[in-house]
Protein backbone atom coordinates (compact mmCIF):
# COMPACT_ATOMS: atom_id res chain seq x y z
CA UNK A 1 0.00 0.00 0.00
CA UNK A 2 2.53 2.75 0.87
CA UNK A 3 6.06 2.33 -0.66
CA UNK A 4 9.33 4.24 0.81
CA UNK A 5 12.67 3.80 -0.99
CA UNK A 6 15.76 5.84 0.41
CA UNK A 7 13.28 8.98 1.06
CA UNK A 8 15.51 11.94 2.10
CA UNK A 9 14.82 15.62 2.15
CA UNK A 10 17.00 18.42 3.03
CA UNK A 11 15.39 21.63 4.32
CA UNK A 12 17.49 24.82 2.80
CA UNK A 13 16.47 27.68 4.77
CA UNK A 14 18.92 31.60 5.02
CA UNK A 15 21.23 31.71 7.76
CA UNK A 16 20.00 33.68 10.55
CA UNK A 17 21.97 36.25 11.64
CA UNK A 18 21.98 37.44 15.18
CA UNK A 19 23.04 40.72 16.47
CA UNK A 20 22.28 44.53 15.18
CA UNK A 21 20.45 44.59 11.63
CA UNK A 22 20.57 40.60 11.84
CA UNK A 23 16.81 40.68 10.20
CA UNK A 24 17.84 42.75 7.45
CA UNK A 25 21.52 40.35 6.90
CA UNK A 26 18.98 37.65 6.99
CA UNK A 27 16.82 38.85 4.12
CA UNK A 28 19.70 39.39 1.72
CA UNK A 29 21.99 36.49 2.84
CA UNK A 30 23.44 34.08 0.38
CA UNK A 31 24.49 32.19 2.87
CA UNK A 32 22.26 28.82 3.03
CA UNK A 33 21.95 26.52 6.26
CA UNK A 34 20.69 22.74 5.73
CA UNK A 35 19.05 20.49 7.79
CA UNK A 36 18.64 16.86 6.66
CA UNK A 37 15.28 15.83 8.01
CA UNK A 38 14.58 12.23 6.66
CA UNK A 39 17.94 10.73 5.83
CA UNK A 40 17.61 8.18 3.18
CA UNK A 41 14.55 6.17 5.08
CA UNK A 42 13.23 2.77 3.30
CA UNK A 43 9.92 0.84 4.60
CA UNK A 44 6.69 -0.73 2.89
CA UNK A 45 3.28 -0.83 5.14
CA UNK A 46 1.08 -3.59 3.13
CA UNK A 47 -2.97 -3.11 3.16
CA UNK A 48 -4.48 -2.92 6.37
CA UNK A 49 -2.00 -2.46 8.59
CA UNK A 50 -1.08 -0.53 11.67
CA UNK A 51 2.50 0.63 12.16
CA UNK A 52 3.50 2.69 14.51
CA UNK A 53 6.38 5.47 13.42
CA UNK A 54 7.97 6.57 15.95
CA UNK A 55 10.89 9.05 16.95
CA UNK A 56 11.80 11.88 19.67
CA UNK A 57 10.75 15.33 18.87
CA UNK A 58 12.57 16.79 15.42
CA UNK A 59 13.20 13.03 14.61
CA UNK A 60 11.65 13.56 10.56
CA UNK A 61 8.20 11.91 11.66
CA UNK A 62 5.95 14.73 10.63
CA UNK A 63 7.89 15.68 7.40
CA UNK A 64 7.93 12.03 6.29
CA UNK A 65 3.84 12.22 6.83
CA UNK A 66 4.11 15.56 5.04
CA UNK A 67 5.48 14.03 2.26
CA UNK A 68 3.38 10.42 2.01
CA UNK A 69 0.47 13.53 2.12
CA UNK A 70 2.28 14.87 -1.13
CA UNK A 71 2.28 18.42 0.53
CA UNK A 72 6.37 18.32 0.33
CA UNK A 73 8.47 17.14 -2.04
CA UNK A 74 11.56 15.28 -1.09
CA UNK A 75 14.64 16.25 -2.04
CA UNK A 76 15.34 12.51 -3.27
CA UNK A 77 14.29 9.07 -2.80
CA UNK A 78 11.08 7.67 -3.69
CA UNK A 79 7.38 7.45 -2.44
CA UNK A 80 4.23 5.08 -3.73
CA UNK A 81 1.16 5.68 -2.06
CA UNK A 82 -1.60 3.01 -2.88
CA UNK A 83 0.05 3.20 -6.80
CA UNK A 84 0.29 6.98 -7.01
CA UNK A 85 3.41 9.05 -6.77
CA UNK A 86 1.71 11.85 -3.91
CA UNK A 87 2.68 14.84 -5.08
CA UNK A 88 2.11 14.50 -8.76
CA UNK A 89 -0.75 13.11 -8.42
CA UNK A 90 -1.57 15.10 -5.30
CA UNK A 91 -5.34 15.53 -5.85
CA UNK A 92 -6.46 11.90 -6.68
CA UNK A 93 -3.91 10.98 -3.60
CA UNK A 94 -5.74 13.65 -1.32
CA UNK A 95 -8.77 11.04 -2.18
CA UNK A 96 -6.80 8.91 -0.44
CA UNK A 97 -5.67 9.68 2.47
CA UNK A 98 -7.10 11.03 5.71
CA UNK A 99 -4.81 13.21 8.00
CA UNK A 100 -5.15 13.86 11.52
CA UNK A 101 -2.33 16.06 13.49
CA UNK A 102 -3.03 16.20 17.08
CA UNK A 103 -1.66 19.20 17.76
CA UNK A 104 -3.95 21.08 15.03
CA UNK A 105 -7.08 21.07 13.90
CA UNK A 106 -9.21 21.17 10.45
CA UNK A 107 -12.12 22.13 11.69
CA UNK A 108 -13.28 25.82 11.75
CA UNK A 109 -12.91 26.94 15.09
CA UNK A 110 -15.77 29.79 15.22
CA UNK A 111 -18.75 27.43 13.74
CA UNK A 112 -20.62 24.41 14.71
CA UNK A 113 -18.96 20.72 14.28
CA UNK A 114 -21.52 19.83 11.42
CA UNK A 115 -20.64 22.88 9.45
CA UNK A 116 -17.00 21.51 9.07
CA UNK A 117 -18.02 17.81 8.46
CA UNK A 118 -20.80 19.06 5.81
CA UNK A 119 -17.33 21.02 4.12
CA UNK A 120 -15.23 17.52 4.23
CA UNK A 121 -18.27 16.21 2.19
CA UNK A 122 -18.11 18.71 -0.42
CA UNK A 123 -14.42 19.30 -1.16
CA UNK A 124 -14.49 15.32 -1.42
CA UNK A 125 -17.64 15.14 -3.65
CA UNK A 126 -19.04 12.72 -1.58
CA UNK A 127 -22.63 11.88 -2.52
CA UNK A 128 -25.58 12.97 -0.42
CA UNK A 129 -26.64 9.55 0.38
CA UNK A 130 -22.85 8.02 1.13
CA UNK A 131 -22.12 11.09 3.58
CA UNK A 132 -25.10 10.96 5.40
CA UNK A 133 -24.35 6.52 6.05
CA UNK A 134 -20.81 7.93 7.07
CA UNK A 135 -21.60 10.40 9.04
CA UNK A 136 -24.34 8.18 11.13
CA UNK A 137 -21.89 6.03 11.24
CA UNK A 138 -19.12 8.50 13.04
CA UNK A 139 -21.71 10.06 15.21
CA UNK A 140 -22.28 6.11 16.44
CA UNK A 141 -18.82 5.51 16.54
CA UNK A 142 -17.07 8.60 18.25
CA UNK A 143 -20.54 9.59 19.87
CA UNK A 144 -20.86 12.93 18.43
CA UNK A 145 -24.27 13.56 18.73
CA UNK A 146 -23.88 15.47 22.05
CA UNK A 147 -22.17 18.04 20.39
CA UNK A 148 -22.80 18.58 16.26
CA UNK A 149 -23.89 21.86 16.54
CA UNK A 150 -21.45 22.98 19.06
CA UNK A 151 -19.20 25.82 17.99
CA UNK A 152 -15.68 24.13 17.70
CA UNK A 153 -14.09 26.63 20.23
CA UNK A 154 -16.38 25.65 22.87
CA UNK A 155 -15.73 21.82 22.98
CA UNK A 156 -13.05 20.08 25.38
CA UNK A 157 -9.97 18.42 23.97
CA UNK A 158 -11.36 15.07 23.37
CA UNK A 159 -14.75 16.15 21.66
CA UNK A 160 -12.63 18.01 19.36
CA UNK A 161 -10.17 15.35 18.30
CA UNK A 162 -12.96 12.88 18.22
CA UNK A 163 -14.19 15.53 15.36
CA UNK A 164 -11.19 15.74 14.04
CA UNK A 165 -11.24 11.74 13.30
CA UNK A 166 -14.47 12.06 11.90
CA UNK A 167 -13.73 14.88 9.71
CA UNK A 168 -10.34 12.57 8.36
CA UNK A 169 -12.31 9.51 8.03
CA UNK A 170 -16.04 10.90 6.45
CA UNK A 171 -14.80 10.08 1.99
CA UNK A 172 -13.30 6.84 3.57
CA UNK A 173 -10.17 7.30 2.59
CA UNK A 174 -7.98 3.74 2.41
CA UNK A 175 -5.11 5.32 4.45
CA UNK A 176 -5.44 7.05 7.53
CA UNK A 177 -2.25 9.43 9.22
CA UNK A 178 -2.90 9.97 12.69
CA UNK A 179 -0.01 12.07 13.91
CA UNK A 180 -0.05 12.35 17.87
CA UNK A 181 -4.11 11.64 17.93
CA UNK A 182 -3.71 11.38 21.78
CA UNK A 183 -1.42 14.01 22.94
CA UNK A 184 -3.25 16.12 25.74
CA UNK A 185 -6.49 13.67 25.79
CA UNK A 186 -7.67 12.20 29.34
CA UNK A 187 -7.64 8.41 29.59
CA UNK A 188 -11.01 7.76 28.67
CA UNK A 189 -10.34 10.13 25.42
CA UNK A 190 -7.77 8.08 24.86
CA UNK A 191 -9.51 4.80 24.98
CA UNK A 192 -12.40 6.11 22.98
CA UNK A 193 -9.53 7.18 20.07
CA UNK A 194 -7.93 3.79 20.17
CA UNK A 195 -11.70 1.84 19.99
CA UNK A 196 -12.14 3.96 16.56
CA UNK A 197 -8.65 3.19 15.04
CA UNK A 198 -9.47 -0.19 15.81
CA UNK A 199 -12.47 -0.04 14.40
CA UNK A 200 -12.24 1.47 11.34
CA UNK A 201 -8.80 -0.67 10.88
CA UNK A 202 -11.04 -3.48 10.97
CA UNK A 203 -14.14 -2.68 9.03
CA UNK A 204 -12.93 -1.03 6.41
CA UNK A 205 -9.15 -2.45 6.02
CA UNK A 206 -7.78 1.21 6.54
CA UNK A 207 -4.02 1.40 6.42
CA UNK A 208 -2.60 3.36 9.12
CA UNK A 209 0.18 4.80 9.88
CA UNK A 210 0.56 6.37 13.73
CA UNK A 211 3.07 8.67 14.92
CA UNK A 212 2.66 9.34 18.68
CA UNK A 213 4.95 9.32 22.03
CA UNK A 214 2.29 7.40 23.94
CA UNK A 215 4.00 3.90 23.63
CA UNK A 216 0.34 2.45 25.27
CA UNK A 217 -0.98 3.97 22.23
CA UNK A 218 1.23 1.49 20.19
CA UNK A 219 1.11 -1.40 22.53
CA UNK A 220 -2.68 -0.92 22.25
CA UNK A 221 -2.74 -0.63 18.40
CA UNK A 222 0.29 -1.81 16.72
CA UNK A 223 2.12 -5.17 15.92
CA UNK A 224 5.06 -2.93 14.19
CA UNK A 225 6.61 -0.30 14.60
CA UNK A 226 9.35 1.94 12.89
CA UNK A 227 11.55 3.36 14.70
CA UNK A 228 13.42 6.85 13.58
CA UNK A 229 15.75 8.95 14.89
CA UNK A 230 17.73 12.16 13.10
CA UNK A 231 15.66 11.05 9.94
CA UNK A 232 17.27 7.28 9.92
CA UNK A 233 15.07 4.15 10.53
CA UNK A 234 16.69 2.08 13.75
CA UNK A 235 14.48 -0.16 13.83
CA UNK A 236 11.47 -1.55 12.03
CA UNK A 237 9.92 -5.45 12.53
CA UNK A 238 7.85 -6.40 15.43
CA UNK A 239 7.62 -4.83 18.80
CA UNK A 240 7.81 -8.33 20.39
CA UNK A 241 10.97 -8.96 18.66
CA UNK A 242 11.80 -5.77 19.74
CA UNK A 243 11.96 -5.90 23.36
CA UNK A 244 13.75 -9.53 22.82
CA UNK A 245 16.36 -7.95 21.07
CA UNK A 246 16.88 -5.06 22.63
CA UNK A 247 15.80 -5.97 26.12
CA UNK A 248 17.87 -4.36 29.07
CA UNK A 249 18.14 -6.84 31.88
CA UNK A 250 15.84 -7.48 34.54
CA UNK A 251 16.36 -5.57 37.77
CA UNK A 252 15.70 -6.62 41.22
CA UNK A 253 14.47 -4.01 42.85
CA UNK A 254 15.17 -4.14 46.93
CA UNK A 255 13.87 -1.64 49.85
CA UNK A 256 16.20 -2.22 52.99
CA UNK A 257 14.93 -1.41 56.13
CA UNK A 258 16.33 1.75 56.78
CA UNK A 259 14.12 3.26 53.27
CA UNK A 260 16.66 3.03 51.18
CA UNK A 261 15.98 1.19 47.70
CA UNK A 262 18.57 -0.24 45.49
CA UNK A 263 18.74 -1.83 42.33
CA UNK A 264 20.39 -4.89 41.01
CA UNK A 265 20.84 -5.95 37.81
CA UNK A 266 20.28 -9.27 36.64
CA UNK A 267 22.54 -10.21 34.27
CA UNK A 268 22.08 -13.17 31.86
CA UNK A 269 22.38 -16.25 33.47
CA UNK A 270 22.09 -15.50 36.97
CA UNK A 271 19.82 -17.38 39.25
CA UNK A 272 17.63 -14.96 40.61
CA UNK A 273 16.57 -16.87 44.13
CA UNK A 274 20.86 -16.75 44.27
CA UNK A 275 20.95 -13.17 43.91
CA UNK A 276 18.28 -12.60 46.54
CA UNK A 277 19.85 -14.42 48.82
CA UNK A 278 22.97 -13.29 48.23
CA UNK A 279 21.52 -9.97 48.64
CA UNK A 280 19.41 -10.28 52.09
CA UNK A 281 22.80 -11.91 53.22
CA UNK A 282 24.46 -8.56 53.39
CA UNK A 283 21.30 -6.35 53.53
CA UNK A 284 18.01 -6.72 55.68
CA UNK A 285 15.38 -6.15 53.41
CA UNK A 286 12.07 -4.76 53.82
CA UNK A 287 10.41 -5.47 50.43
CA UNK A 288 11.47 -6.93 46.90
CA UNK A 289 10.34 -7.08 43.41
CA UNK A 290 11.76 -7.46 39.71
CA UNK A 291 10.84 -4.96 37.07
CA UNK A 292 10.48 -6.40 33.37
CA UNK A 293 11.59 -4.70 30.60
CA UNK A 294 8.87 -2.61 28.88
CA UNK A 295 8.76 -0.85 25.47
CA UNK A 296 9.54 2.53 26.80
CA UNK A 297 12.91 1.39 28.77
CA UNK A 298 13.94 -0.28 25.61
CA UNK A 299 13.14 2.75 23.14
CA UNK A 300 15.10 4.81 25.63
CA UNK A 301 18.10 2.56 25.43
CA UNK A 302 17.96 2.85 21.24
CA UNK A 303 18.11 6.20 21.54
CA UNK A 304 20.80 6.25 23.75
CA UNK A 305 22.15 4.08 21.63
CA UNK A 306 21.88 6.26 18.63
CA UNK A 307 23.06 9.63 19.98
CA UNK A 308 26.37 7.99 20.73
CA UNK B 1 -16.09 21.33 -9.33
CA UNK B 2 -19.04 23.53 -7.86
CA UNK B 3 -20.07 21.61 -5.04
CA UNK B 4 -16.35 22.28 -3.18
CA UNK B 5 -16.39 25.60 -4.11
CA UNK B 6 -20.47 25.89 -2.68
CA UNK B 7 -19.38 24.28 0.40
CA UNK B 8 -16.39 26.47 0.96
CA UNK B 9 -18.86 29.65 -0.12
CA UNK B 10 -20.92 28.50 2.66
CA UNK B 11 -18.17 27.95 4.77
CA UNK B 12 -17.70 31.92 4.23
CA UNK B 13 -21.02 32.63 4.98
CA UNK B 14 -21.21 30.89 8.45
CA UNK B 15 -18.32 32.73 9.03
CA UNK B 16 -19.87 36.11 8.39
CA UNK B 17 -22.76 35.32 10.28
CA UNK B 18 -21.05 33.88 13.43
CA UNK B 19 -19.81 37.39 13.81
CA UNK B 20 -23.17 39.10 14.65
CA UNK B 21 -21.34 42.02 16.77
CA UNK B 22 -18.81 43.04 14.17
CA UNK B 23 -21.54 43.13 11.33
CA UNK B 24 -23.85 45.62 14.00
CA UNK B 25 -20.77 47.54 14.38
CA UNK B 26 -19.92 47.79 10.90
CA UNK B 27 -23.39 48.69 9.94
CA UNK B 28 -23.06 51.54 12.80
CA UNK B 29 -19.99 52.64 11.41
CA UNK B 30 -21.13 53.05 7.89
CA UNK B 31 -24.30 55.02 8.76
CA UNK B 32 -21.98 56.83 10.83
CA UNK B 33 -19.07 57.56 8.10
CA UNK B 34 -22.01 58.45 5.46
CA UNK B 35 -23.62 60.68 7.84
CA UNK B 36 -19.90 62.91 8.75
CA UNK B 37 -19.18 62.67 5.26
CA UNK B 38 -22.37 64.16 4.13
CA UNK B 39 -22.21 67.05 7.23
CA UNK B 40 -18.64 67.63 5.61
CA UNK B 41 -19.29 67.91 1.99
CA UNK B 42 -22.82 70.34 2.32
CA UNK B 43 -20.20 72.49 4.48
CA UNK B 44 -17.95 72.24 1.75
CA UNK B 45 -20.11 72.88 -0.85
CA UNK B 46 -21.34 76.05 1.05
CA UNK B 47 -24.20 77.12 -2.02
CA UNK B 48 -22.89 76.56 -4.99
CA UNK B 49 -24.20 74.11 -7.29
CA UNK B 50 -21.61 72.43 -8.64
CA UNK B 51 -18.13 71.21 -8.26
CA UNK B 52 -16.09 69.57 -11.12
CA UNK B 53 -19.33 68.21 -13.01
CA UNK B 54 -20.52 67.05 -9.71
CA UNK B 55 -23.72 68.28 -8.07
CA UNK B 56 -24.28 67.83 -4.50
CA UNK B 57 -27.20 65.67 -4.42
CA UNK B 58 -25.08 63.60 -6.88
CA UNK B 59 -21.82 64.04 -4.62
CA UNK B 60 -23.63 62.55 -1.80
CA UNK B 61 -25.46 59.66 -3.73
CA UNK B 62 -21.83 58.69 -5.18
CA UNK B 63 -20.29 58.91 -1.67
CA UNK B 64 -22.98 56.70 0.07
CA UNK B 65 -22.95 54.40 -2.39
CA UNK B 66 -19.13 54.20 -2.90
CA UNK B 67 -18.73 53.77 1.09
CA UNK B 68 -21.53 50.85 0.98
CA UNK B 69 -19.87 48.98 -1.79
CA UNK B 70 -16.68 49.12 -0.01
CA UNK B 71 -18.18 48.13 3.17
CA UNK B 72 -19.56 45.04 1.68
CA UNK B 73 -17.00 43.83 -0.05
CA UNK B 74 -13.88 44.45 2.64
CA UNK B 75 -11.91 41.08 2.22
CA UNK B 76 -11.53 39.11 5.01
CA UNK B 77 -9.53 36.17 3.44
CA UNK B 78 -5.97 37.86 4.17
CA UNK B 79 -6.89 37.65 7.98
CA UNK B 80 -8.10 33.99 7.25
CA UNK B 81 -5.21 32.84 5.26
CA UNK B 82 -2.67 34.48 8.11
CA UNK B 83 -4.26 32.75 10.67
CA UNK B 84 -4.08 29.48 8.96
CA UNK B 85 -0.43 30.08 7.56
CA UNK B 86 0.70 30.73 11.17
CA UNK B 87 -1.26 27.87 13.34
CA UNK B 88 -0.22 25.66 10.40
CA UNK B 89 -3.91 24.70 9.95
CA UNK B 90 -2.93 25.55 5.80
CA UNK B 91 -1.65 22.17 5.48
CA UNK B 92 -5.49 21.14 5.60
CA UNK B 93 -6.53 23.58 2.74
CA UNK B 94 -3.35 22.30 0.82
CA UNK B 95 -3.82 18.49 1.80
CA UNK B 96 -7.46 19.14 -0.39
CA UNK B 97 -8.22 17.67 -4.22
CA UNK B 98 -9.68 21.34 -4.39
CA UNK B 99 -7.19 23.90 -5.03
CA UNK B 100 -5.88 26.67 -2.36
CA UNK B 101 -6.70 29.27 -4.52
CA UNK B 102 -9.96 28.90 -5.76
CA UNK B 103 -11.19 27.32 -1.81
CA UNK B 104 -9.80 30.85 -0.57
CA UNK B 105 -11.81 32.84 -3.73
CA UNK B 106 -15.27 30.80 -2.61
CA UNK B 107 -14.52 31.72 0.72
CA UNK B 108 -14.87 35.55 0.15
CA UNK B 109 -17.44 35.30 -2.17
CA UNK B 110 -19.47 33.73 0.55
CA UNK B 111 -18.35 36.09 3.20
CA UNK B 112 -19.25 38.79 1.13
CA UNK B 113 -23.15 37.63 0.34
CA UNK B 114 -23.16 37.02 4.16
CA UNK B 115 -21.75 41.16 4.96
CA UNK B 116 -24.82 41.82 2.21
CA UNK B 117 -27.53 39.93 4.23
CA UNK B 118 -26.11 41.73 7.18
CA UNK B 119 -25.80 45.33 6.24
CA UNK B 120 -29.29 45.10 4.23
CA UNK B 121 -30.62 46.83 7.19
CA UNK B 122 -28.65 49.78 6.60
CA UNK B 123 -29.18 50.25 3.18
CA UNK B 124 -32.50 51.68 3.38
CA UNK B 125 -30.54 54.55 5.61
CA UNK B 126 -27.76 55.13 3.21
CA UNK B 127 -29.97 55.51 0.40
CA UNK B 128 -32.01 58.03 2.45
CA UNK B 129 -29.02 60.08 3.67
CA UNK B 130 -27.49 59.53 0.24
CA UNK B 131 -30.79 61.00 -1.80
CA UNK B 132 -29.98 57.78 -3.68
CA UNK B 133 -32.52 57.51 -6.77
CA UNK B 134 -32.58 54.43 -9.62
CA UNK B 135 -29.56 55.11 -12.12
CA UNK B 136 -30.10 55.56 -15.65
CA UNK B 137 -27.59 53.28 -16.48
CA UNK B 138 -28.54 49.97 -14.89
CA UNK B 139 -26.44 48.02 -16.68
CA UNK B 140 -23.17 49.97 -16.52
CA UNK B 141 -23.45 49.89 -12.56
CA UNK B 142 -23.75 45.94 -12.51
CA UNK B 143 -21.23 45.51 -14.58
CA UNK B 144 -18.35 48.14 -13.46
CA UNK B 145 -19.11 46.63 -10.00
CA UNK B 146 -19.32 42.90 -10.68
CA UNK B 147 -15.72 43.23 -12.12
CA UNK B 148 -14.78 45.31 -9.93
CA UNK B 149 -15.58 42.65 -7.23
CA UNK B 150 -13.71 40.08 -9.36
CA UNK B 151 -10.49 42.73 -9.46
CA UNK B 152 -10.91 42.83 -5.16
CA UNK B 153 -11.14 39.33 -4.75
CA UNK B 154 -7.83 38.95 -7.27
CA UNK B 155 -6.24 41.76 -4.84
CA UNK B 156 -6.89 40.13 -1.62
CA UNK B 157 -5.93 36.56 -3.05
CA UNK B 158 -2.37 38.13 -3.81
CA UNK B 159 -2.06 39.47 0.30
CA UNK B 160 -3.34 35.59 0.74
CA UNK B 161 -0.01 34.24 -1.07
CA UNK B 162 2.21 36.98 0.21
CA UNK B 163 1.56 35.52 3.38
CA UNK B 164 3.49 32.14 2.35
CA UNK B 165 6.68 34.35 2.49
CA UNK B 166 6.09 37.04 5.04
CA UNK B 167 3.87 34.30 7.59
CA UNK B 168 2.60 38.38 8.71
CA UNK B 169 0.02 40.00 6.75
CA UNK B 170 -1.83 41.86 9.75
CA UNK B 171 0.12 44.97 9.11
CA UNK B 172 -0.12 44.56 4.89
CA UNK B 173 -4.15 44.18 5.39
CA UNK B 174 -4.30 47.11 7.64
CA UNK B 175 -2.13 48.96 4.93
CA UNK B 176 -4.48 47.52 1.68
CA UNK B 177 -7.45 48.49 3.48
CA UNK B 178 -6.41 52.23 4.08
CA UNK B 179 -4.94 52.30 0.94
CA UNK B 180 -7.59 50.59 -1.04
CA UNK B 181 -10.32 52.57 0.56
CA UNK B 182 -8.64 55.84 0.28
CA UNK B 183 -8.02 55.13 -3.77
CA UNK B 184 -11.32 53.57 -4.18
CA UNK B 185 -12.24 57.29 -3.27
CA UNK B 186 -14.68 56.32 -0.41
CA UNK B 187 -13.68 59.85 1.28
CA UNK B 188 -13.33 62.32 -1.76
CA UNK B 189 -13.96 61.25 -5.45
CA UNK B 190 -11.99 60.45 -8.05
CA UNK B 191 -12.79 63.62 -9.65
CA UNK B 192 -11.24 65.98 -6.66
CA UNK B 193 -7.88 64.44 -6.58
CA UNK B 194 -5.22 67.23 -7.39
CA UNK B 195 -2.49 66.70 -9.88
CA UNK B 196 -0.19 63.66 -9.48
CA UNK B 197 -2.16 61.84 -6.93
CA UNK B 198 -4.87 62.17 -9.30
CA UNK B 199 -3.14 60.56 -11.31
CA UNK B 200 -1.77 58.23 -9.59
CA UNK B 201 -5.59 56.93 -8.31
CA UNK B 202 -6.13 56.59 -12.15
CA UNK B 203 -3.80 54.68 -12.73
CA UNK B 204 -4.40 52.06 -9.57
CA UNK B 205 -7.18 49.28 -9.77
CA UNK B 206 -8.52 50.69 -6.35
CA UNK B 207 -10.93 52.59 -8.20
CA UNK B 208 -12.94 49.73 -9.72
CA UNK B 209 -13.97 48.55 -6.34
CA UNK B 210 -15.63 52.13 -5.45
CA UNK B 211 -15.27 55.02 -7.39
CA UNK B 212 -16.17 53.77 -10.98
CA UNK B 213 -19.72 52.19 -10.25
CA UNK B 214 -20.63 54.60 -8.25
CA UNK B 215 -20.01 57.18 -10.69
CA UNK B 216 -21.80 55.16 -13.47
CA UNK B 217 -24.44 55.01 -11.25
CA UNK B 218 -24.78 58.56 -10.57
CA UNK B 219 -23.97 59.10 -14.15
CA UNK B 220 -21.01 61.43 -13.26
CA UNK B 221 -19.73 58.21 -15.75
CA UNK B 222 -21.65 57.45 -18.68
CA UNK B 223 -21.75 56.49 -22.89
CA UNK B 224 -18.57 55.45 -23.92
CA UNK B 225 -16.67 55.79 -20.60
CA UNK B 226 -18.33 53.03 -19.16
CA UNK B 227 -17.36 50.99 -22.09
CA UNK B 228 -13.76 51.64 -21.41
CA UNK B 229 -13.90 51.02 -18.18
CA UNK B 230 -15.07 48.06 -18.01
CA UNK B 231 -12.56 47.01 -21.11
CA UNK B 232 -9.75 48.28 -18.59
CA UNK B 233 -11.09 46.06 -15.55
CA UNK B 234 -10.99 43.13 -17.93
CA UNK B 235 -7.30 44.14 -18.81
CA UNK B 236 -6.90 44.47 -14.83
CA UNK B 237 -8.22 40.92 -14.60
CA UNK B 238 -6.17 39.39 -16.93
CA UNK B 239 -2.81 40.72 -15.89
CA UNK B 240 -3.81 40.03 -12.01
CA UNK B 241 -4.47 36.78 -13.04
CA UNK B 242 -1.21 35.85 -14.95
CA UNK B 243 0.58 37.71 -11.82
CA UNK B 244 -1.49 35.79 -9.03
CA UNK B 245 -0.67 32.64 -11.19
CA UNK B 246 3.34 33.22 -10.86
CA UNK B 247 3.42 34.69 -7.69
CA UNK B 248 1.49 31.30 -6.52
CA UNK B 249 3.30 28.96 -8.14
CA UNK B 250 6.43 30.36 -6.46
CA UNK B 251 4.37 30.25 -3.45
CA UNK B 252 3.85 26.54 -3.63
CA UNK B 253 7.04 25.64 -5.12
CA UNK B 254 8.15 27.09 -1.66
CA UNK B 255 6.06 25.36 0.33
CA UNK B 256 6.55 21.80 -1.24
CA UNK B 257 10.01 22.37 -0.88
CA UNK B 258 10.78 24.27 2.26
CA UNK B 259 7.43 23.42 4.09
CA UNK B 260 6.28 27.00 4.71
Amino acid sequence: MIRVESLTKVFRRPHAFSGPFGALRTLVTRRYDERVAVDGVSFEIPEGEIVGYLGPNGAGKSTTVKMLTGILTPTSGRIEVDGRVPWRDREANARAVGVVFGQRSQLWWDLPLIDSLRLVGDLYDVPAARFTGSLRRMCDLLGLDDFLDTPVRQLSLGQRMRGDLAAAMLYDPPILYLDEPTVGLDVLAKQAVREFIVDTNRAGRTTVVLTTHDLADVEALCRRIILIDKGRVLYDGGIDDLVTAYAPPRRLVVELADGETRTFEIAGGTSVPELIAQVAAEHAIRDLSIEEPDLESVIKQIYAESMR
Amino acid sequence: MIRPLAGMARIGLRFQLAYRSDVIMTVLALIAQVFLLRMVWTAVYGGSGQARGLTLDALLAYLSLANLQAFATTPVIPRIAHFRIRTGMVFFDLSRPTGYLSQMAAFQVGHTFGGLLMLAPAVPVVLLVGTITPTAQPLGYVATLSLGYVISVMMSLLICVIGFWTLETGAISLLYRLVSHFFAGTMVPLSFFPGALGVLAEALPFKYMGYVPAAVYVGHLSGGQVGRAVAVEVAWIAALAALLWAVWRRAHRRVVINGG
